[in-house]
């Protein structure tokens, strides 16, 4: 995979990467999560709460995020990222979410940024701060 | 051992649990979040989240979520890199919880090591109905 080289310097954008939710992919990582929420997995259920229908795990749409970052910083994110985000609005079967950040300082070897994941309407699904000592 | 995450109060610690990182796991995770990065950095590397993932499933399995929670925030911190196959030991605190119109507020330290090492910390927070 060609892996794009990041400019360490305030206002430089990171590779931003998109992904469609499926029903299919929320299943899986349900499986996988152990997190069998009704919200996420049961249509009738969830038409009955305030979101109208099933939506995604928070840590599935958090998982886009990361890997967004792991391309951003490869190593070093498993090594010595921290992240803080709050999750905005629902993620949704069909929704192509666009995982993106952008560098707000660098601090000698340590790398801040803002990061966020938006849907296909540009409604952030979640958006926060990310750091990662680069190496 | 409570019923749900709903009936912890406010100090409650989470017994400890150990959990491996199964080659068949993380593949499954892996496939789950059709992560295309993390075999870049190696092959045996897990994805940071998984560890989230995994030690959030070891808790909820002691205590379930109640029905109707949402996911409201998350923070988390990696200090090393974890390879396939490797055994956790995670311990979890309810730090703080609230109630306000109709919906509690809890928030949930996690701390996760490796051979008496931490490899991540974090704080996971969560709202659900009061009457869950």
């Amino acid at each position: 995979m060609q892996r794009e080289r990041v400019s360490l310097a305030g206002g430089d954008e990171l590779p931003a990467i998109t992904k469609e939710l499926t029903q299919e992919q929320i299943t899986r990582y349900a499986e996988a999560s152990g997190d069998h929420n009704q919200l996420h997995l049961d249509p009738e259920f969830a038409a009955t709460t305030q979101f109208g229908g099933i939506i995604g795990h928070g840590m599935l749409v958090l998982a886009f995020v990361s890997e967004m970052l792991t391309v951003a910083f490869d190593r070093d994110w498993l090594e010595s990222g921290r992240l803080k985000i709050r999750f905005r609005a629902p993620a949704r079967p069909g929704d192509a979410l666009t995982s993106s950040g952008r560098v707000m300082k660098v601090d000698g070897a340590r790398v801040v940024c803002e990061i966020e994941c938006r849907n296909s309407s540009g409604e952030a699904v979640l958006d926060g701060t990310a750091e990662v000592t680069v190496g | 051992m409570p019923s749900t995450l709903a009936a912890l109060p406010k100090g409650y610690e989470f017994p400890p649990t150990t959990f491996t990182l199964s080659p068949e796991w993380v593949g499954t995770y892996i496939d789950a979040v059709e992560d295309s990065a993390i075999e870049s950095v190696s092959a045996d590397s897990v994805p940071p989240m998984a560890i989230a993932a995994l030690s959030i499933r070891a808790l909820i399995e002691a205590s379930p979520l109640p029905s109707g929670t949402l996911h409201a925030g998350q923070e988390l911190a990696f200090r090393r890199a974890i390879r396939v196959g490797a055994e956790l030991s995670v311990g979890a605190r309810v730090v703080s919880r609230g109630e306000r119109a109709g919906w509690v507020l809890m928030s949930v330290d996690l701390d996760v090591s490796a051979a008496g090492e931490q490899v991540m910390s974090g704080c996971a927070t969560i709202t659900f109905p009061v009457e869950s």
